[in-house]
């Protein structure tokens, strides 16, 4: 088990952010969750996570472009939760600087066991 | 006096230079122009809106799906059997329920002219390989014989790849479901015989219900189900096959059926070999 990771969620639905948080939590990590691209902003310079959790519809715009001032706050890692499924969605996010990217809804044990992954990458 | 009173009254002696009726026609020709683009307006609104709605649908369902699948893992604890089994209920009605949105969204986008292809190079029996995979549990639920033949020297394909998995799932899932336990499902991918020969033509048959002739172009209609009464054996959408077809087309290709009452079906679609890249 490696240290624990500080995972930042950036994700509108307050029951789907739930949700991650137990997931998160119990693959052993520590959350952090942010409803929009200003909480976003805001969490991630007084606490920067190593990797994010990035939704990409949000109520203040796209998701995609927190990786830019994120990653100068000093978060590492960016993987984009979708609701599209297309490979032009899938596509953007990469080129936008995202390690991976999943569509919602990622099974529970697959979430878990890509966030292990994730955190010892990062 | 109507519209079509005016327009076969005009037919019986035409009307000329400062005729009354001429002003009429004018004026009901106006109001049908208007009439027309208002009801386009309105469709190209409420496609919106279903493509809307069936996204926003996908994050309550996410938070169930999850949520219940948080209960399923035990990571809150075990579960008595009996409640595993609720769980389980809500994990696969809520999955069933995230297919037919998701097709339903699939269906708006088309309809709205908003899904752009993605061409990749790959072979096909990839892709047969992996929907009779994905369609296995049930396949073999029915205990259906299922066999996969990529005929003589096809090469690779450039298309987009998930389209072509997503008409080719619809295609088999259609197979399936309209096939009697026993029966036999083929996928068949081979070079089109006919010109032009740089085009795949891949076949969906079964041996089920079949399909009378005369509901041959129905089938490809949007919400269209030979039996759509509510006691049907066979729930669904009705969009499986008008997915499909756009998706053929938004490649340049053809599907068709040919299939009698009680003798099976076979589907086929052309693709061409390669896409021009845009
Ligand atoms: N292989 C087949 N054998 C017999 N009938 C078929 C077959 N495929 C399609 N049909 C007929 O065409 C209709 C339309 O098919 P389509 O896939 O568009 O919708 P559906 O299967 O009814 O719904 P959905 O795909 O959303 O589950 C079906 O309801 C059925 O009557
Ligand atoms: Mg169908």
């Amino acid at each position: 088990m490696p240290d624990q990771a500080h995972i930042l969620v950036v994700e509108d639905s307050d029951i789907v952010a739930s949700a991650m948080r137990v997931l998160v939590e119990s693959a052993g990590h520590r959350v952090t969750t942010a409803a929009s691209i200003a909480d976003a902003l805001g969490a991630a310079r007084s606490d920067p996570a190593d990797v994010v959790l990035l939704d990409l519809t949000l109520p203040d715009g796209d998701g995609l472009v927190l990786i830019e001032p994120l990653r100068a706050a000093g978060c590492r890692m960016f993987i984009a939760l979708t609701g599209h499924d297309d490979q032009a969605t899938r596509d953007r996010c990469l080129a936008a600087g995202c390690a991976d990217v999943l569509v919602k809804p990622v099974p529970a044990r697959e979430l878990i066991a890509r966030v292990a992954g994730w955190a010892e990458m990062s | 006096m109507s519209r079509t009173e005016i327009a076969d009254e005009a037919r019986r002696s035409p009307v000329s230079g400062d005729d009354p009726r001429l002003a009429a026609l004018e004026s009901q020709l106006k109001e049908a122009i208007v009439e027309i683009a208002e009801l386009r307006a309105r469709d190209a609104l409420k496609t919106q809106f279903l493509a809307n709605i069936s996204h926003d649908l996908r994050t309550p369902l996410t938070a169930v799906i999850t949520h219940a699948e948080i209960l399923r893992d035990g990571i809150l604890g075990d579960l008595s059997p009996r409640q595993m089994e609720s769980v389980r209920g809500i994990i696969s009605g809520g999955r069933q329920l995230l297919n037919q949105v998701g097709e339903i969204l699939t269906y708006a986008r088309g309809a709205a002219n908003q899904l752009a292809l993605v061409p990749t190079r790959f072979a096909i029996r990839e892709v047969l390989e992996q929907v009779s995979g994905i369609n296995e549990p049930l396949i073999k639920k029915k205990h259906l014989a299922l066999s996969i033949e990529v005929v003589g020297d096809v090469p690779p394909l450039t298309a987009d790849r998930e389209k072509i998995t997503h008409i080719i799932g619809n295609l088999l899932g259609n197979a399936i479901d309209f096939t009697p336990n026993g029966g036999r499902v083929w996928l068949r991918a081979e070079r089109y015989a006919q010109r032009p020969d740089d085009t795949l033509c891949v076949e969906v048959g079964d041996t089920g219900v079949g399909i009378a002739p005369e509901h041959h172009d129905l089938i490809f209609r949007e919400f269209a189900q030979v039996d759509a009464t509510p006691s049907r054996p066979h729930h669904g959408t009705g969009l499986g096959l008008t997915i499909a077809r756009k998706l053929v087309e938004l490649h340049g290709g053809r599907i068709w059926v040919e299939s009698e009452l009680g003798r099976g079906s076979r589907f086929f679609f052309t693709v061409p070999l390669e896409q021009a890249a845009d």
